[in-house]
C-alpha cells in the first residue's frame, strides 16, 4: 500500500514539472495554427480545443541561461519553452526558435495546420481530419499518417510519406519532392482523379488506374500517367524530380 | 472601343430609321470596321424583305369574307356524302378553287410562324450567348476568390479551374501569373506554372517564365520552366538560365539540364 501511495505521489511531482514544461494557448477564432521550425516537429491530434506545446528538454535547465532569454531571428521566447507564439489575424503562428530541439505539438484533429521545416528539421503528423499543408525546405522529411486531407505537402532532399485514412473529396491534393521519394498510400476503394508524373524516377502502384483511351489506343506516356481510380475523384497529384513514387492500396 | 461593344441592339432601329443622327453615324461607322455587325444588318434586312414580300401576298378583305364563306359550303358540301367520281369538270373547278385559297393561308400561317419563329431564335440565340456569357463570369469569379483563398489546396482548386477556359481574359491570366511568382506556397506555384505553360505562346506569360526563372528557387519548378523555355527556343531565358549555372544553391541536375539545352536555343 505504501509502495502505491508513493507511486502516485511520485508520478503527480512527475506530472507537475511537465506542466510546468508545456505551454497552452486559446485556440479560438483560429482558422490555420501555422508551425515553423528548423528543427523536427511531432504535431498529433489530441481531444481538447488549445494549442499544447511540449519542449524537447523537458526538465533540463539551461543554468547559464538563468536570466536571460532566448532570441531568434524569427523573434523572441515569449512561451518560456523556446517558443515564439503570436495570434496574426485568424492565423496562430508557433515558431520554435532552439535550432536542434524537437518539439510536441497538440492540436484539436479538425484543426487546419501548415507545417514547415527549414534545416534538417522532420516534419511527422498524425491523425488529422483537417487541412493540412507540409514544407520540408532542405533536408527534412515529411511523415504523414492517419489523415483525411486535403494535403499540400512537399520537399527537397526527404522522402514524403503519407497515409490517408479517407480521402476528403473536398479539395486538391498534390505531393512533390524534388530528390526524395514519395511513399502513398490509400484505402482501396477510393475514388480520386490521378496524377503522377515524375522527370527522373520511377512510378509503382497496385492501383488499376483506367487511363483514357484515344480512338481506342492506350496512352503510353512513361513519365506521365492520367488516369481514374473507383470511377474518379478528387484530383490527386503526386509529382517527383528525382525521386521514386510509390502509391500503395491499404 | 466600339469594335468591342457590337451595335447588333441598335441594327432593327437603324433599318427602320428610328435611331438619332448620333446614334446612325456611330452605328454606320462600326460597321465599316466590324463584319459580323455588318453580317448581322444584312441578315436583318433580308428578315425585314422577307416580311415586305409577305404583306404583299396577304389576302383583302374581300377574299378573306369570300374564304370564310366558301368554308362554310366545303362545311355542307363535307355533311353530304358525294362520291368524287360523280362530280363533273365544273364541280371539281369550284370545288377547286377554295382549297386552293385554304392551302394559301395555311402557306401564309407557316410562312409566318417561320418568319416569327426565326426572329425568336435569333433572340434565343443571343440570350444563350449572354447566359454562357454569364456562366463565364460566374466561373471567373469562382476560380479568381478561390486563388485568393488562404488555403493552398484551394487556390490549386482555383488555378486548376483554367481547364475551363478555352480562352481566358487578362484577368485571369494575371492571377495566375501573380501565383506562379509570388504564392507562398511551392505546390501553387507549381501548378500555376503547369496550367501557365499552355498559353506560353502568349507574350505576357513569356515574360512572366523568364521572371520566375530569375526569382525562383525551388529545383521541382525551375526545370519545368527551363524546359517550357527551352521548348521554345526562346532567347531572352538564355541569360538568366547562365545565372543559375554560376549560383552555387542551383542543384545539380539543374545545371545539368541547363548545360544540355542551351546549346539546342540558337
Amino acid at each position: 500500500m505504501k509502495k502505491i501511495i508513493l507511486f502516485i505521489v511520485f508520478a503527480t511531482i512527475v506530472n507537475l514539472t511537465a506542466i510546468a514544461q508545456d505551454y497552452h494557448q486559446s485556440l479560438e477564432g483560429i482558422e490555420w495554427v501555422k508551425i515553423e521550425s528548423k528543427s523536427s516537429i511531432i504535431v498529433k491530434a489530441y481531444d481538447k480545443n488549445e494549442l499544447l506545446i511540449k519542449a524537447g528538454n523537458r526538465g533540463e535547465i539551461n543554468e547559464k541561461a538563468k536570466g536571460l532569454r532566448l532570441v531568434g531571428e524569427d523573434g523572441t521566447d515569449n512561451t518560456n519553452i523556446g517558443f515564439y507564439v503570436i495570434k496574426e489575424g485568424n492565423n496562430l503562428i508557433v515558431r520554435n526558435l532552439k535550432k536542434n530541439e524537437h518539439a510536441i505539438i497538440y492540436l484539436p484533429a479538425s484543426q487546419n495546420i501548415s507545417v514547415k521545416t527549414t534545416w534538417h528539421g522532420d516534419i511527422n503528423i498524425f491523425n488529422f481530419t483537417s487541412e493540412i499543408e507540409a514544407t520540408a525546405e532542405l533536408n527534412g522529411s515529411v511523415a504523414i499518417k492517419d489523415v483525411t486531407g486535403p494535403i499540400t505537402a512537399n520537399s527537397l532532399n526527404g522522402e514524403v510519406q503519407v497515409s490517408f485514412s479517407k480521402v476528403s473529396q473536398k479539395s486538391p491534393i498534390t505531393i512533390y519532392s524534388t530528390n526524395g521519394e514519395l511513399e502513398i498510400s490509400l484505402p482501396k476503394n477510393t475514388p480520386a482523379d490521378l496524377s503522377l508524373y515524375s522527370t527522373n524516377g520511377d512510378i509503382y502502384t497496385n492501383f488499376d488506374i483506367s487511363t483514357p483511351s484515344k480512338k481506342g489506343m492506350r496512352s503510353v506516356s512513361s513519365k506521365k500517367i492520367k488516369g481514374t481510380i473507383n470511377k474518379g475523384g478528387v484530383n490527386i497529384k503526386l509529382n517527383t524530380t528525382n525521386g521514386n513514387i510509390y502509391l500503395r492500396k491499404r | 472601343m466600339m469594335k468591342k461593344n457590337h451595335i447588333t441592339e441598335l441594327i432593327p432601329e437603324y433599318l427602320d430609321g428610328l435611331l438619332s443622327q448620333s446614334q446612325k453615324e456611330e452605328v454606320r461607322l462600326h460597321l465599316k470596321e466590324c463584319e459580323s455587325c455588318l453580317k448581322e444588318l444584312e441578315e436583318y434586312k433580308t428578315i425585314f424583305n422577307a416580311f415586305e414580300e409577305e404583306k404583299e401576298v396577304i389576302p383583302s378583305e374581300h377574299i378573306k369574307t369570300n374564304f370564310f364563306e366558301q368554308i362554310e359550303i366545303e362545311k355542307q358540301k363535307e355533311s353530304k356524302v358525294v362520291p368524287l367520281i360523280n362530280r363533273t369538270s365544273n364541280q371539281k373547278k369550284i370545288w377547286l378553287l377554295p382549297i386552293m385559297k385554304i392551302a394559301a393561308s395555311i402557306l401564309l400561317l407557316i410562312g409566318g410562324y417561320a418568319l416569327g419563329n426565326y426572329q425568336q431564335e435569333q433572340k434565343g440565340n443571343h440570350k444563350i450567348a449572354q447566359l454562357q456569357e454569364k456562366t463565364q463570369k460566374i466561373k471567373q469569379t469562382a476560380m479568381l476568390s478561390l486563388i485568393g483563398n488562404k488555403s493552398a489546396s484551394k487556390r490549386i482548386q482555383g488555378v486548376n479551374y483554367i481547364d475551363e477556359f478555352s480562352n481566358p481574359d487578362e484577368a485571369i491570366v494575371a492571377a495566375l501569373v501573380d501565383r506562379m511568382l509570388y504564392d507562398e506556397n511551392t505546390n501553387v506555384r507549381l501548378t500555376a506554372v503547369e496550367a501557365l505553360s499552355n498559353f506560353i505562346t502568349s507574350e505576357e506569360v513569356k515574360n512572366a517564365f523568364i521572371k520566375a526563372l530569375k526569382i525562383e528557387k525551388a529545383p521541382a519548378i525551375q526545370i519545368i520552366i527551363i524546359q517550357v523555355l527551352v521548348k521554345i527556343q526562346e532567347k531572352k531565358a538564355i541569360i538568366p538560365m547562365k545565372k543559375l549555372l554560376e549560383q552555387n544553391e542551383t542543384q545539380p541536375f539543374i545545371k545539368e539540364q541547363i548545360k544540355s539545352s542551351i546549346i539546342n536555343i540558337v
